[in-house]
């Protein structure tokens, strides 16, 4: 076990400086600079001299290989440089921004976790019947959604019209919470009600299912302590790729709410060309990754002993 | 049995635990303020969401010397500048109370008394000092625009010696780089800075909110609010949803389509031309466009009062000339080609462009009309320029293919990519005309990239160089502008209107031709 996790974390070397570099020339690739950016935003023409001046400045002028290198040495000094837009230190803004994120990550899960688990067992067992459709259809209209829309509408509903909510979060009290944490868990949730759905309705085709009634077990029995059992390993795999996603932050609800998370920090450095935050944000994402799918490989050994791992003898 | 019980258990369960969930936050939000809002009731607070305050327009904060800081700064209150722009963007002495030119090189400014710093600090010639020295040490842009050599300070008085003559230099201090402020006090890591204006900025965090106080000490009169928030509200959507709700007191940069919800006695509305325009720039390189009857069809086929109307929304103001009606030397002090389709059929016509295999574009010696539209998607307005031109110019005869990309800016220095480079900018932010004419029209202008030359334009921007009467420079600036609009060099579409939307109890909140003037001690709710 612990060479396999070993393995796995040595991984993160090619996987990083695969991934940083492939950033580094897509970004050049798309053309324009945080200079022209800044420039085009203020309005104000400026003389190339000057222009040439601020890139020289921030190291634009060197070559692309040149400002890779430079970068990655910083990062293995443990310097990831300063932003191109706010001249902030780099790390220092990135870890402030990482609680909302985990905060809205972790709330959007658990919601997610309360409105879909319960709401696919019972389109399952009540098949084909009033209940399974009305879910079905609530499922595909949640999925047909745009998150910005979604986002829209609940703060038109819950803010404007009725308002309960704030419109812009401000990052402290719960209230600042619900609304970008409900816009995640709707679009997640009706993603997975239909899997949970056909997770539950596979097993409870089985034959021990089956038997279990047979022999007298009471169907809730049967269903707390088999079928949902055995349905865990499709809900973990589902909730470890969302986990994923959400700490990589949710750009559109996260500017659509003001949430001052990775996402929208990620966002606005991809529109600035801000190389240096668009590279700590490349590293996060591939350590969140790779972390995420090896907890989930350990916990499929808890839930399900017949699973061997890679680096298992036997 | 047991299964349909379990069902509607669970299904029961969920709808109890949603509910009162509701029903939590109902109660929560119907509960009354608490001891600490209490405290605060008497005080006069406001909330401005602004879509512009963020590191990307170059103001991560407040410090007027970094980068665009100091559009921050004199926005929201906290700095001022020596001179500052009228409505009709002259000049009028600000935090200086009068100047004297001795010679060409050299202004003597004389400072008003008895101005303080947020900070305890007097505004003296010493702190004006220091202050420019550190501007022109630290920023680019306004170490090019003064030429700064040398500045003495004795008592309230500032002299200021340039190495060049520097005729718009006091325009130049209008600028927000040009905000004073107490260097002894210096700049905090969050980027604030201690001025002169009538509000203190007391906590500031990038890309979010900044927090100001009344000055209480304040020079030019008594600051009404007594705590203001500026947030930084990047979606448009968001911003509108916030006035709506009561959550903001007033709003920047709303959307175009969100206008009309605010368009009643419950809001205010507040907005002026600007100095930004929406303009296209010929490529004199180009086949097509060094064609000076294809340069005129083009200034006739656009239908800017339609563009302005219809896909602005009304918000904005058909452009003739480089400046905006507000300007002395703008608006209809120059003639411009006016929207004229057969006329521009004609015209065409007449310099051998003719459809001759039907497929509706234009040729002549075998070429086709096909105009490059080289533009980008960072301003909402140009897209849509674009759109309206492919179709307007298409029916005249052109075959319009627009190119709108974020690398415009390289693609533009390429004069074989190009035909028409539809951009926007600030024409004059400091008031003067010399500006835009200089980085733009000139042989020796940075940004002349349709490489554009006329004799006459070069000999009027000589003679602006050396001219400091403020109505001769005025009258030049008319007749610069003329030279190349009768060379249909460039085509002015619009001026953007700016404006800001309060609630209908804010007072004093009104949008400024310069856009520098937002929060001033005149601000109030009533």
């Amino acid at each position: 076990m612990k060479k396999y996790i070993v393995k796995r974390l040595l991984w993160l070397i090619p996987i990083f400086l695969g991934i940083t570099f492939l950033s580094f020339a897509v970004m050049r690739l798309a053309g324009g600079d945080v200079v022209q950016q800044m420039a085009e935003n203020s309005g104000i023409t400026l003389s190339e001299e000057t222009l040439e001046a601020q890139r020289e400045a921030l190291g634009l002028d060197q070559p692309f290989l040149v400002q890779y290198l430079t970068w990655l040495g910083g990062f293995v000094t443990g310097n990831l440089g300063k932003s191109y837009v706010s001249g902030q230190e780099v790390f220092p803004a990135f870890l402030s921004r990482l609680p909302a994120t985990l905060l809205l990550a972790v709330t959007s899960v658990a919601l997610t976790v309360v409105i879909s688990i319960p709401l696919g067992i019972l389109a399952a067992v009540r098949q084909n019947r009033a209940a399974d459709y009305l879910i079905r259809l609530v499922s595909f209209i949640g999925n047909s959604l745009p998150n910005f829309f979604v986002a829209l509408l609940l703060m038109y509903l819950l803010a404007v019209r009725f308002p309960v909510f704030p419109v812009i979060s401000t990052g402290t009290g719960w209230k600042s919470l619900v609304l970008p944490a409900l816009t995640l868990a709707i679009a997640m949730s009706a993603k997975y009600l239909r899997q949970i759905r056909a997770a539950v309705l596979e097993e409870l085709g089985k034959d021990y299912v089956t038997g279990a009634r047979a022999r007298g077990i009471p169907f809730s029995v049967t269903l707390r302590k088999s079928v949902l059992r055995s349905c865990l390993t499709t809900i973990l795999t589902l909730l470890s790729l969302s986990i994923g996603s959400l700490l990589g932050g949710t750009a559109i609800v996260e500017s659509v709410f003001m949430w001052d998370g990775v996402g929208k920090l990620a966002v606005d450095a991809i529109r600035m060309r801000d190389y240096p935050v668009i590279q700590a944000y490349v590293v996060w994402m591939a350590v969140i990754y790779v972390t995420v799918n090896l907890i989930t490989d350990l916990s499929y050994r808890l839930l399900d002993p017949r699973i061997r791992l890679g680096g298992d003898a036997g | 049995m047991k299964k349909r019980v379990f069902s509607r258990l669970l299904a029961l369960g969920l709808a109890l635990t949603v509910l009162a969930g509701c029903g939590n936050n109902q109660e929560t939000t119907q509960q009354k303020t608490d001891p600490s809002q209490e405290a605060s009731a008497e005080k006069k607070t406001f909330v401005f969401g602004d879509t512009t305050f963020n590191a990307e327009n170059g103001i991560a904060d407040i410090n007027p010397h970094n980068n665009s800081g100091g559009w921050a700064c004199i926005r929201y209150g906290v700095g001022e500048t020596l001179f500052r722009l009228t409505d009709s963007m002259e000049l009028e002495p600000w935090l200086a109370k009068s100047y004297e030119r001795v010679d060409e090189n050299t202004w003597v400014l004389t400072l008003q008394d008895g101005v303080t710093f947020t900070s305890g600090r007097a505004m003296d010639g010493e702190a004006v000092k220091e202050c420019l020295e550190a501007l022109a040490d630290t920023h680019v842009r306004a170490a090019g625009d003064l030429h700064i050599q040398e500045i003495t300070a004795s008592g309230q008085t500032v002299t200021i010696k340039t190495e060049v003559p520097v005729p718009a230099l006091l325009n130049y201090l209008t600028d927000p780089y040009g905000c004073i402020i107490d260097m002894e006090a210096g700049v905090s890591p969050e980027g604030i800075v201690s001025g002169t204006g009538p509000y203190e900025a007391v906590s500031l965090v990038t890309d979010t909110s900044l927090s100001l106080v009344k000055n209480e000490n304040y020079w030019n009169g008594d600051p009404r609010i007594d705590e203001i928030t500026v947030r930084t509200i990047s979606d448009g959507d968001t911003l509108t949803m916030a006035l709506q709700s009561g959550e903001i007191d007033a709003a920047y940069g709303m959307p175009y389509a969100s206008y009309p919800l605010f368009e009643n006695d419950a809001y205010t509305i507040s907005g002026c031309a600007t100095s930004r325009v929406f303009f296209g720039t010929m490529n004199f390189e180009s086949e097509i466009t060094s064609d000076p009857a294809v340069r005129r069809a083009i200034a006739m086929g656009i239908d800017k009062d339609s563009f302005v109307e219809v896909l602005l929304g009304g918000n904005g103001y058909p452009a003739t000339g480089v400046f905006p009606d507000n300007f002395s030397f703008g608006g209809d002090s120059v003639t411009a080609e006016t929207y004229d389709p057969e006329g521009a059929k004609q015209v065409l016509e007449a310099a051998g462009w003719v459809d001759a295999d039907g497929d509706g574009v234009r040729e002549k010696d075998g070429k086709k009309l096909v105009l490059r539209w080289l533009t980008y998607p960072s301003r909402q307005e140009l897209p849509l320029l674009a759109e309206a031109a492919q179709d307007i110019l298409g029916k005249i005869g052109f075959r319009v293919e627009v190119n709108s990309t974020a690398d415009h800016g390289r693609i533009c220095a390429d004069p074989d990519a190009w035909d028409i480079y539809v951009s926007a900018m600030v024409t004059a932010p400091t008031g003067d005309p010399e500006y835009f004419f200089t980085y733009h029209c000139l042989d020796a202008s940075s940004s002349n990239d349709g490489h554009y030359h006329s004799d006459r334009l070069e000999e009027l921007a000589a003679q602006m160089a050396r001219t400091f009467d403020t109505e001769e420079r005025s009258r030049l600036a008319i007749q610069m502008q003329q030279t190349i609009l009768d060379d249909n060099a460039y085509v002015f579409c619009s001026h953007l209107r700016m404006s800001m939307i309060s609630r209908a109890n804010v007072t004093g909140l009104t949008a400024h031709p310069s856009d520098y003037y937002e929060i001033t001690a005149d601000l109030d709710i009533v």
